[in-house]
């Protein structure tokens, strides 16, 4: 179309109703110039105009035709279509309302899960320059079969890996932390990154304020304590004032401000956003003398995450293979160090340059596959509301036939038929898409709080990615659910259906009502085989017994904010504030703790008879002070806990848990045995004394949730590390710690000398958190499931309801030839639970085929549980039975009087 | 009546700009003409015609009044613009060209 031809256009479209008025007149004209000369050729005046007419032939076509040629006959058609579409819409409120709300749940899932995902494994962080050339370093070793990668590595791995040059163009590092920020009152944990200056050239923009860093500010020995501040912390905390070269208390350490970040700048960390950078040589201050010293001598401590950008033209491939060969070099210099690291051969050492989102990284968890899992369950929803809505278009083209066929045989185009279909489901898509949206916004945030980090911003209006993703689902509903019904509509065939009245010409349709049905049936039984598996896994996982109960355990952290103590200081302030503690009202008893749940620790170990205890198994030790056993509730099953009198100087005792004293005395009284364990002041077991055992308690699961034996022992504070341990765990009287937690937080706090102040949590959270893979899984498919099965139901009974309304004639006929109540009840029901027995059929072979590939996701629990699948399909059945009983019951008041005399 | 011979694709819009290319015409002028120049052979439907000149409108190829006919009475006049009468040449040309190679083809087949 010429620039001049769309000017022609959109100028005729404003004057379409004069030209249209003008059109007539000229066609009125063309009539009457012809009669004139047919009555000049002889006819008489009314034959004349009769065939005229005749020939100028139906003139509302004609003006369709001329029509196209003014406006823009696409836009003009689609408005018009709109209008009628609503029209028709506002016409059948019940339609329209089970169309969009289907659509909306569809819609809905879709865009949460997709909000979801997108956001912890695929959305650039903002600023990041051409993110795609952005790697995170993954440093991945395989041993026993187990695959590990990590993406934190010590600060001397770091300047190793930065030897691979021929493939990286630029390479920065960063470390997270939480620290108290502010001075008093007002210090807060917050998010504090460490950064190496480079870190600020891989993102676009300028400070907000002053500058990021100076290379020398992270120079060696410790950096120069400067900082930048992030936007949202400039603005809110320190009320967006010229905050350069004030002063910020960082943890123990003075930083002076030099920047403040852009906007929206979070660097390359996931959840809530950091509030302060500081160069990453000035975090160690904050951590301590050992860690000041340590960190650029010794590969022991893992603390720097790595980010590199590719070179123009280099595969990420290339950038691995490099990276993987200072890696293999970094570990030979770090086997010179200590010979205990171990030989290449035995861990296939491997670096990876993947994708800078953690969850899309190799080193994600279960929790990050379970939600690619769930995305593609919403997916299936969607589908499944998609056959619902066809299933009713088709219904309803069906009850409309006789006006379609009347507008086909007035000179409507078939086209315009099918362009008339698509505008309405496009309508009613988009208005579910809307209402989807809508859905994920406020209903999405039960699933949300599940699944992103605490702080994530999230919000839908703002957020295009999202909404384009749930327009493109609408879109692809409108489609899916009106081309069916609209090519049924079109070959309309005319004649027949004009002569024909409404009780023919059904059958067929019905037909493809009943695949949809199926298609439905046969995806929701996936889903709830997939609910079932996920569900059954996590009350394993919750019935895994735990010889210890959590939840009216919180867990306190003391942070003594750099308060200067020597140790034996230490030990003193330590105690004091443990006797503080179990003097706060509510609290029953309280101990300190080395290891925190199912992050435990060994030691070597040695025992006379065995010459090897390590082949074994893993061998865990919990270092604590004597009410350990009763804040856990473990109980102590022989012999004695330790008390206060196991101190310092007295003899080495220790409590090990039943499967340990089974496995290293089997058969043998556990009571007065040595152990010699490489600890504190005797690392090696080689050198170390006896250490005697003193009481056996019921196993623990504090490693993981699993098979693995429960090897555990328990030693006293006072005799390892007395001037050490700042965890606290605090068993409260009532049964459910989380309403005490700021009472407690606030009464610690107040207890610590200095600045000191306590971070809690619930403990029962930290236990949660090991079954939250699979109460994801189980949670998502069953609201999933749920909705599918509620959906497909539905649909069930719309075309069961909908062919009962079509044969009340005929089962009116049936009731007059004597059938009886219980005949048509069976007639109805057994139409309408038929194509479910086949759904069933065809779900449950989907599932037995697909759930395999699940396996590794589930906890105890096999893919293919007979006893789950056949219960989710007889789940199906029933709830096809109940469908189907309702329109039954009003075909058994088919009345025969009226089938007979209707005829 | 015996069946009108089926136009070449696209040729209706030259007929039409020939025609109009005599001078001011309305639509029924157009068809009677058309009609009558083809011997009665070639009747152009009113169901194309109509479309045909609104297309043509819209190109800017024909610009159209109202004026009073012989007889007195109000009629929609179709004239052509400098435009259509580019318009007209470009497509006498092409046609012209069509045809003679549409003919050479025929002959060549037949010997």
């Amino acid at each position: 179309m010429t620039p001049r031809e769309l000017a022609g256009r959109i100028a005729a479209w404003w004057r379409r109703n004069e030209l249209a008025r003008e059109l007539d007149d000229e066609l009125e004209d063309h009539v009457r110039l012809l009669a004139r000369d047919l009555e000049h050729d002889g006819m008489s005046p009314a034959e004349a105009l009769a065939a005229a007419r005749r020939q100028v032939g139906n003139v509302t076509r004609l003006r369709e035709e001329s029509r196209d040629a003014w406006g823009i006959p696409a836009l003009e058609t689609v408005i018009q279509d709109l209008r009628y579409a609503f029209r028709g819409l506002r016409r059948s409120p019940a339609f329209t309302a089970t169309v969009i709300i289907t659509l909306a749940l569809g819609i809905g899932a879709n865009t949460t899960m997709f909000a979801v995902i997108d956001r912890l494994m695929f959305r650039p962080f903002p600023l990041l320059r051409a993110p795609a050339e952005v790697h995170r370093v993954y440093l991945q070793t395989t041993y026993r079969g187990s695959r590990n990668a990590n993406p934190v590595f010590p600060f001397l791995r770091y300047t190793d890996l930065l030897d691979a040059t021929h493939t990286i163009a630029a390479v920065a590092a960063h470390t997270e932390w939480r620290f108290a920020v502010g001075d008093g009152d007002a210090s807060t944990p917050r998010k504090v990154v460490g950064v190496t200056p480079s870190f600020f050239e891989f993102f676009d923009t300028p400070a907000a304020l002053g500058r990021y860093f100076f290379a020398t500010e992270d120079a060696a020995p410790a950096g120069v304590p400067v900082a930048v501040v992030s936007h949202r912390f400039w603005s809110t905390e320190l009320q967006g004032a010229n905050v350069i070269g004030q002063r910020l208390k960082v943890g123990v350490v003075d930083y002076t401000i030099v920047g403040v970040a852009p906007r929206d700048f979070v660097g390359v960390t996931d959840g809530a956003p950091p509030d302060v950078f500081v160069p990453l040589s000035t975090i160690p201050a904050n951590l301590g003398a050992w860690s000041q010293e340590s960190f650029r001598r010794d590969y022991s401590w893992d603390w720097v995450q790595m980010i590199v950008r590719r070179k123009p033209g280099v595969s990420a491939e290339a950038v691995s293979d490099e990276l993987t060969r200072a890696y293999i070099q970094s570990r030979a210099a770090a086997r010179a160090l200590n010979p205990r690291v171990l030989p290449d051969s035995l861990v296939q050492p491997v670096a990876v340059a993947g994708p800078v989102k953690l969850a899309a990284g190799p080193d994600a968890g279960a929790e990050s596959r379970v939600l690619l899992w769930v995305t593609g369950v919403a997916g299936i929803v969607l589908l499944i509301a998609c056959a619902n809505v066809a299933n009713l278009m088709f219904a309803r083209m069906i009850r409309r036939r006789r006006e379609i066929t009347v507008r086909l045989a007035l000179g409507v185009g078939r086209r315009r038929l099918v362009a008339q279909f698509l505008t309405e489901a496009l309508l009613l898509a988009m208005l579910g898409g809307g209402a989807g949206v809508t859905v994920a916004q406020w209903g999405g945030a039960a699933i949300r709080s599940m699944l992103l980090p605490e702080g994530t911003p999230f919000n839908l209006a703002t957020d295009w990615r999202t909404l384009g993703v749930s327009f493109a689902c609408a879109a692809t509903a409108a489609l899916l659910t009106a081309l069916g019904p609209a090519f049924a509509a079109a070959r309309t065939d005319l004649a027949a259906t004009l002569k024909a009245g409404a009780r023919e010409g059904t059958v067929q349709r019905t037909r493809t009502r009943e695949v949809l049905v199926i298609a439905q049936g046969a995806l929701s039984v996936v889903l709830l085989v997939g609910a079932g598996l996920f569900v059954r896994s996590f009350i394993h996982a919750r019935s895994v017994p735990l010889g210890y109960d959590a939840r009216p355990v919180i867990e306190v952290v003391a942070d003594f904010r750099g308060y200067a103590m020597d140790s034996a200081k230490a030990v003193v302030v330590r105690r004091t504030l443990l006797a503080d503690v179990q003097s706060i009202p509510g609290v029953v008893a309280a101990a300190r703790v080395n290891s925190r749940l199912f992050g435990t620790n060994t030691a070597q170990l040695r025992v006379e008879g065995i010459d090897s205890v390590e082949t074994l198994g893993r061998f865990n030790f919990q270092i604590a002070t004597q009410d350990y056993f009763r804040v856990m509730q473990t109980r102590v099953l022989r012999g004695r806990a330790f008390t206060d009198a196991d101190r310092d100087g007295q003899p080495l005792v220790a409590v090990v848990s039943d499967a340990m004293a089974r496995a290293l005395w089997p058969g043998r009284d556990p009571l007065g045995q040595c152990m010699h364990i490489g600890l504190g002041a005797t690392p090696s077991a080689a050198t170390a004394a006896c250490t005697t055992v003193i009481g056996v308690a019921e196993n623990t699961a504090q490693q993981n949730l699993t098979d693995d034996p429960r090897f555990m022992y328990y030693l006293p504070v006072d005799q390892v590390v007395p001037h050490q341990l700042s965890t606290m765990y605090v068993r409260m009287s009532q049964p459910d710690a989380r309403g005490e937690l700021e009472r407690v937080r606030r009464a610690v706090t107040r207890a610590m000398p200095g600045d000191g102040f306590a971070v809690v949590r619930p403990l029962q959270e930290v236990v949660d958190n090991q079954s939250q893979s699979w109460r994801l899984g189980a949670t998502l498919f069953v609201t999933f499931g749920g909705l599918a099965l509620v959906v497909a139901i539905v649909g069930l009974y719309g075309v069961v309801s909908y062919s009962v309304t079509q044969r009340m004639h005929e089962l009116g006929v049936r009731v007059a030839l004597g059938a009886r109540s219980r005949d048509v009840v069976r007639l109805v029901v057994v139409q309408g639970v038929r194509p479910v027995f086949l759904a069933v059929g065809i779900g449950l072979v989907i599932a037995w085929a697909v759930a395999p590939r699940v396996q590794s996701l589930l906890f105890r629990q096999s893919a293919v549980d007979a006893a789950l699948y056949a219960g989710v399909g007889v789940t199906m059945l029933v709830a096809a039975l109940l469908a189907s009983a309702i329109p039954a019951a009003r075909a058994v008041r088919a009345d025969p009087s009226v089938a007979l005399r209707s005829d | 009546m015996p069946e009108s011979p089926r136009l070449l694709a696209g040729t209706l819009d030259l007929l039409i700009l020939k025609t109009l290319s005599l001078g001011p015409m309305h639509g029924y002028g157009v068809a009677q003409h058309i009609h009558r120049l083809s011997n009665d052979a070639l009747r152009i439907e009113e169901g194309s015609l109509y479309p045909a000149l609104r297309r043509m409108q819209v190109k800017g190829w024909v610009a159209s009044e109202t004026k009073r006919t012989p007889t007195g009475r109000e009629a929609r006049y179709y004239r052509l613009t400098a435009a259509g009468r580019r318009q007209l040449e470009e497509e006498e040309e092409v046609f012209k060209q069509s045809v003679a190679i549409t003919a050479r083809v025929l002959r060549g087949s037949e010997s």
